[in-house]
């Protein structure tokens, strides 16, 4: 019984019962405790009645959909949603994560990378406290550049995108998210691996190059992501969200 | 030849018109013509005819003949005064010759012929205050009677000789009338035309789902009720797309939800290499769904197009190549700013890279600018290539040249088919060639569009 205070509470929230019971049983497995519900409704009485630590919500229900739901919690609490959503439409990625979701995953999803999410999220509330924001919505300004998010692409003074790689991102939205603060090279593998699984076996001092190769001015001689001794990188610049 | 004939409406409507207003205007000519001819005839023959019954009158009654002022003066001479091989007249011949036997006059020959009017005589005087004009030639008419035992009957009258003043006015009339009905009927081509010709235009460019406003119902009732027709085609196409939209939606849901399923139940699979290869069967088939949807949904992209760096896209995709852990090499290039949609674009170029890799394991790209101001994006591989008649058809959204290609279960058909329509809606075009030595060259040139 004490076992279960210990384990962290979710709610699943899935109009499918091929989808949601395979998945409340595999993660079960991973040592959650798993509530699931068919509809938004249902979603919202169990909200109430327990204390949940985070919501995997499905964004396409009949009925209120997921989205809605979504909304709903994040103007009602700080319990951290992350999105299964079907489409791989950016704009529908880019709407679910502004309504607030933590994260997401694309249909069909490995039950561990949502596993591995589900553990980076709550690791992230547990640390790090309220949260303005998710993650990455919306954009980030610094020194003349602009990070889109929805994009994965850098903008420059002219107005014109420049695309990142998923690992170049990945970084570069650790960086701008934490400006200022010194991430050393485990932290920022740390960061940078939740999302795909691509970018594990990459050296962060890779990436760091070619990003440093697309924003500073003189590659030799960096002023904006610069090596701290012995520590790691850091972002030495003033992030506007916009 | 073909070229000297107006195409447009309104010169092909103008020119019959001009035609048909010549033809018309040539028969009023010449109806006109022979009116005035005969006119001409009457004035001048009938006098005459009066005079010689007066003076054949004259003379069977024992008088002498009248003592008429000179010029109208009919004279009795034992010859004929014209001299033989002068022109004759012949229709004033015949007609002197019907008008002196409808009056009963005695006659066995009849000659004619024009003179020149003697200077300065009364009669031209009279003719130049009838506005007679000097080039249209004041001329006489010499007729002479032979009157059997009497002798020559003879007498002179004016002739007036051409009609250059009614073939001036022929054409002044022409003209003017010209000016008027041609100048309707370019009005009436014009109006006519213009709606047809932004109809054309419309359908030219008509993008479903695009939103463009419908066009402009004006002209003629008939122009008008086919623009209507149009118009309401339009609607119904995006409406018949929309609905496409709904369905692939629909279907899409409906089999990513048992994949989805699938990939979940699949994890209490034991055998962990059975594990990983169901997973990549399901990627694949997500990939594929996706590609289907992406290819059929394309055109009405909901991305707006931006100026993005090329050679920064290319470099991000053959980046998370790498990452991947294959083979791609890409050469140093310089930005390259290009007018596109970054996300159709990038998957695009993945396609192109995923196909060399999947067939020939590694991949080369180069991104340059392209001589046309254009840029330039090659990916070659040392693959089998593709057999030289089935160029054509690996477009073919679900051809596979499978003969050649058949290394492992790979969409080439599928996925460059999706690569070539992005390439296409952003204006440019992609092109597969085999390389010298083996291998596939897909070339994929792109306009760099107006920087608005």
């Amino acid at each position: 019984m004490d076992m279960s205070a210990e384990q962290p509470h979710l709610l699943l929230v899935d109009d499918e019962r091929s989808i949601r019971e395979p998945l409340a049983q595999y993660l079960t497995k991973q040592g959650f405790r798993v509530t699931q519900v068919g509809d938004a409704e249902a979603a919202r009485t169990r909200l109430t009645a327990y204390a949940i630590d985070l919501v995997i919500l499905d964004v396409m229900m009949p009925g209120e959909d997921g989205l809605s739901l979504c909304r709903h919690i994040r103007a009602t609490s700080e319990t951290p949603v992350i999105l299964l959503t079907a489409k791989t439409e950016e704009t529908d990625r880019i709407v679910g994560l502004e309504m607030g979701a933590d994260d997401y995953v694309v249909k069909p999803f490995s039950p561990r990378e949502l596993a591995a999410r589900i553990k980076v999220v709550l690791r992230r509330m547990a640390g790090g406290g309220a949260r303005q924001h998710a993650p990455d919505s919306g954009s980030f300004a610094f020194a003349g550049w602009v990070l889109k998010t929805g994009e994965r692409a850098l903008v420059d003074r002219e107005g014109v995108s420049v695309p990142l790689s998923t690992g170049e991102y990945n970084l570069l939205l650790a960086l701008v998210t934490r400006p200022r603060q010194v991430l050393t090279r485990d932290q920022l593998l740390d960061l940078t691996q939740g999302r795909e699984a691509a970018a594990f076996d990459r050296a962060i001092d890779n990436q760091v190059s070619r990003l440093r190769k697309k924003v500073e001015a003189d590659v030799r001689n960096p002023t904006l992501i610069k090596t701290v001794w012995g520590g790691g990188y850091t972002l030495a610049a003033e992030v506007t969200r916009l | 030849m073909r070229r000297r004939w107006p195409t447009s409406l309104p010169g092909q409507i103008a020119l019959l018109v001009a035609i048909a207003l010549f033809v018309a205007q040539a028969i009023n000519f010449a109806l006109l013509l022979r009116e005035r001819r005969q006119l001409r005839l009457a004035s001048a023959t009938n006098p005459a005819i009066v005079r010689l019954i007066d003076a054949s009158e004259r003379l069977d009654a024992g008088r002498n003949l009248p003592a008429d002022r000179p010029r109208n003066r009919v004279r009795l001479s034992r010859t004929s005064p014209i001299p033989a091989g002068r022109p004759e007249v012949r229709q004033a011949e015949e007609a002197i010759r019907s008008g002196l036997s409808d009056a009963g006059l005695r006659f066995s020959r009849v000659e004619t012929a024009l003179q020149p009017m003697s200077r300065d005589t009364a009669r031209r005087r009279s003719m130049v205050a009838r506005g007679v004009r000097r080039r249209e030639g004041m001329q006489e008419l010499l007729v002479a009677v032979e009157q059997p035992g009497r002798g020559w009957l003879t007498l002179s009258v004016p002739w007036v000789r051409a009609d250059r003043g009614v073939v001036a006015q022929l054409i002044a009339q022409t003209l003017i009338l010209y000016g008027i009905v041609l100048l309707a009927v370019f009005w009436i081509g014009h109006r006519i035309a213009r709606p047809l010709r932004s109809l054309a235009a419309a359908a030219r460019g008509f993008r479903p789902g695009s939103d463009a406003a419908p066009v402009r119902e004006e002209g003629p009732e008939d122009v008008r009720s086919v623009i209507a027709a149009y118009n309401a085609l339009g609607t119904r196409v995006t409406a018949m797309l929309d609905e496409k939209d709904r369905m692939l939606g629909a279907i899409g849901h409906d089999l990513r939800t048992p994949l989805a399923a699938l990939r979940v139940r699949i994890e209490s699979v034991e055998d962990e290499g059975d594990r990983a290869r169901m997973a990549d069967i399901i990627d694949e088939i997500a990939r594929t769904l996706e590609d289907i949807l992406s290819l059929a949904r394309l055109g009405r992209s909901s991305e707006p197009p931006v100026e993005v760096d090329l050679a920064a896209l290319v470099d991000a995709v053959v980046d998370d190549f790498r990452d991947l852990g294959a083979d791609v090499t890409l050469d140093d290039v310089a930005r390259l700013p290009v007018r596109l949609r970054p996300l159709l674009m990038r998957r695009a170029v993945r396609n192109l890279i995923e196909n060399a890799v999947k067939y020939a394991g590694a991949a080369e790209v180069s991104v340059s600018g392209a001589a046309n101001g254009g840029a330039r994006v090659a990916v070659l591989d040392r693959g089998p290539g593709i057999p030289a008649d089935r160029l054509d058809t690996v477009f073919d959204a679900f051809i596979r040249v499978e003969t050649s290609r058949n290394r492992g279960t790979g969409g080439i058909g599928l996925g460059l088919a999706l690569a070539r329509a992005i390439v296409e809606e952003a204006g440019g075009t992609l092109t597969l060639a085999n390389r010298e030595g083996g291998g596939l060259a897909a070339v994929m040139l792109l306009p760099r569009g107006t920087p608005a």
